[in-house]
């Protein structure tokens, strides 16, 4: 922790109590008024760890769909329902819908990248100290180690889950994650981006049991302005409750043992 | 050059500084503690030095009739010295095996047939190291030294939670007291139970799947072939597999680790390795990505002669 006068010194600290006032004049209802009055850790931020889970539909597509074989309908989580592609690339998501069961990169056991990974048919949990909130994923095991140290992001670099920094705006986790290398997709419908990617995750818990999960996304390669999905994240209640696991590549593995490997 | 291979480079410079010291004794180092009264194992980690798992002499594998190994196979690449590799960590000559006293993985016969059937095999999908297929470490593996994996522990009141790098693999280990899963839960990592004996934390591991190695990477003295039982290359074992391993600080910066290994369908008794398994890292580490997976298509290919990259799940 760096002595008080650093800290009233700090940019971004000024930056985040100026924006925590002008919400309040503002009549705001955004994050930092937020009404969570659940349990803290000792540092005061809200205490998130446990399992959580979501329950929307926007792993198969992030859009309103109508139900298909083995996939649910749902509305969407896309505020308007309404995915700014350039031109080009509205053309690359029809392409990549219609190939989707062969060309989405989860069917190969990619790692699912940012914000996919939360919102995928599969409980995560939530390990938070006061320097890290590390998420670790049921889904092919994957790691989010977000760091809410005040550091930045390294040199670039291009990673799967991107790289994370966090930092709290009041009651709100902020995660700033950039550093993609532009092979995930959003969800099993071929909505996609590039590696200019830039996520911001505001995780606002409302209750012990609920967090307001909203995300915005910025790629000027892919899309004509920013956009933004949102959806609640519940927590897990059952006792005993523990993340299992979902190995995905030992699932292909075998399928390919058992169709032409186990022959050899 | 990427990530890792930087990250490679560093460790050897790291490791090339440390003393080659065997801490056989029990500690006496009393580890700070959190603020909830527990021993402090926060931090990041690197792992031990290279070191033999079984006593070199008299070797027990050979390779049998119609083995492929060093005849060709991509596989002999992946497993023998790289002679433009860095140079590597020293090597440790003592063996990890502590019991039983002639330092062996003590097989049931069947098993060591086995054991020499895998290792034949490793152009086989089925037969390959698990390891090098990307799936899960298993246990005790997961803290052999290698040169690509890097570990980082963090605590919460309850709980003792160990990252590892090499293939983005995690462990929450309760302290608690509660029982394992239900015995038909099987899980990569195993399912990990932990108490404190002293400054020691001591986890029970069981509900390990069946296609993984419990060790691996141990390292051979020189002259022996990659694929010697010094590696613990081709150790396998059952869904029994029972782990009971003690992580113990023997200074500021570093872990004995034991593990006792047991499995009564493959081995006649159970056996234990011991080493330095975690040095404290550099302050301004951090784990990366270790995307394993995603870029192992052409490896299991050449290996298998399998594509692996145009294959698919039924994932969505």
């Amino acid at each position: 922790m760096p002595p008080i006068s650093r800290r009233e010194l700090s940019d971004d600290a000024v930056r985040r109590a100026v924006g925590y006032l002008e919400s309040l004049s503002s009549g705001s209802t955004g994050a930092t008024a937020s009404l969570y009055e659940g349990p803290r850790t000792p540092e005061g931020q809200p205490d998130l760890n446990g399992i959580w889970q979501v329950l929307t539909t926007a792993s198969w597509d992030i859009r309103a769909h109508n139900a298909q074989d083995g996939v649910p309908a749902g509305l969407g989580v896309v505020d308007s329902d309404d995915i700014p592609y350039q031109p080009w690339a509205a053309t690359q998501q029809q392409e990549n819908y219609a190939n989707r069961l062969t060309a989405d990169p989860v069917r190969q056991c990619y790692l699912p990248g940012v914000p996919r990974v939360t919102y995928m048919p599969f409980p995560f949990r939530i390990l938070q100290t006061p320097d890290h909130v590390v998420i670790t994923y049921e889904f092919a095991h994957v790691v989010r180690i977000i760091y809410t140290d005040g550091s930045d992001h390294p040199l670039p670099n291009d990673f799967w889950m991107g790289d994370s920094r966090g930092h709290w705006d009041g009651d709100t986790l902020v995660v700033d994650t950039t550093h993609f290398n532009g092979q995930t997709w959003f969800d099993a419908a071929g909505n996609f981006h590039s590696d200019a990617l830039h996520v911001v995750e505001r995780y606002t818990p409302t209750s012990p049991f609920h967090i307001d999960y909203e995300v915005s996304i910025e790629d000027p390669k892919v899309f004509t302005r920013a956009w933004t999905m949102r959806m609640p994240l519940y927590r897990r209640l059952e006792g005993g409750l523990q993340l299992l696991d979902y190995d995905c590549v030992d699932f292909l593995l075998q399928s390919l043992t058992s169709t032409e490997g186990g022959a050899r | 050059m990427t990530a890792q291979d930087v990250r490679a480079l560093v460790l050897v410079a790291f490791a090339l500084t440390l003393p080659a010291t065997i801490h056989t004794q029990d500690a006496t180092f009393d580890p700070p503690r959190t603020e909830w009264g527990d021993p402090d194992f926060r931090g990041h980690y690197l792992p031990g030095q290279y070191q033999p798992l079984e006593t070199a002499a008299n070797d027990s594998w050979t390779p049998p009739d119609g083995a492929n190994i060093g005849q060709g196979a991509a596989f002999s690449r992946f497993f023998e010295p790289d002679p433009d590799a860095p140079p590597r960590p020293e090597r440790l000559t003592t063996p990890m095996i502590i019991e039983p006293p002639n330092g062996k993985v003590p097989f049931q016969p069947w098993a060591v047939e086995q054991r020499n059937e895998i290792m034949a095999r490793q152009d086989d999908l089925a037969h390959l190291d698990p390891r090098v297929k990307c799936l899960p470490s298993a246990l005790p593996r997961a803290h052999l030294p290698v040169g690509y994996n890097t570990y980082q522990i963090l605590q919460i009141p309850g709980y003792v939670v160990m990252i590892y790098e090499w293939n983005h693999l995690y462990r929450y280990i309760p302290l608690d007291g509660r029982p394992h899963v239900n015995s038909d839960i099987r899980l990569g990592m195993g399912d990990s139970r932990g108490h404190w004996e002293g400054n020691t934390l001591v986890v029970d591991v069981t509900n390990f799947t069946d296609n993984t190695w419990p060790v691996g990477h141990g390292a051979p003295p020189e002259g022996a072939p990659g694929s010697a039982l010094t590696t613990g290359h081709g150790v396998f074992h059952s869904g029994d597999l029972h782990v009971v391993e003690r992580f113990t600080m023997i200074d500021a910066d570093t872990f004995r680790y034991r593990a006792t290994v047991e499995d009564p369908n493959v081995f006649t008794e159970p056996w234990t390795i011991e080493f330095n398994a975690l040095r404290r890292a550099p302050a301004d580490h951090m784990l990366f990505e270790y995307a394993c997976h995603e870029g192992n298509g052409r490896n299991i290919s050449l290996m298998t002669g399998v594509d692996v990259d145009n294959a698919r799940t039924g994932a969505r």
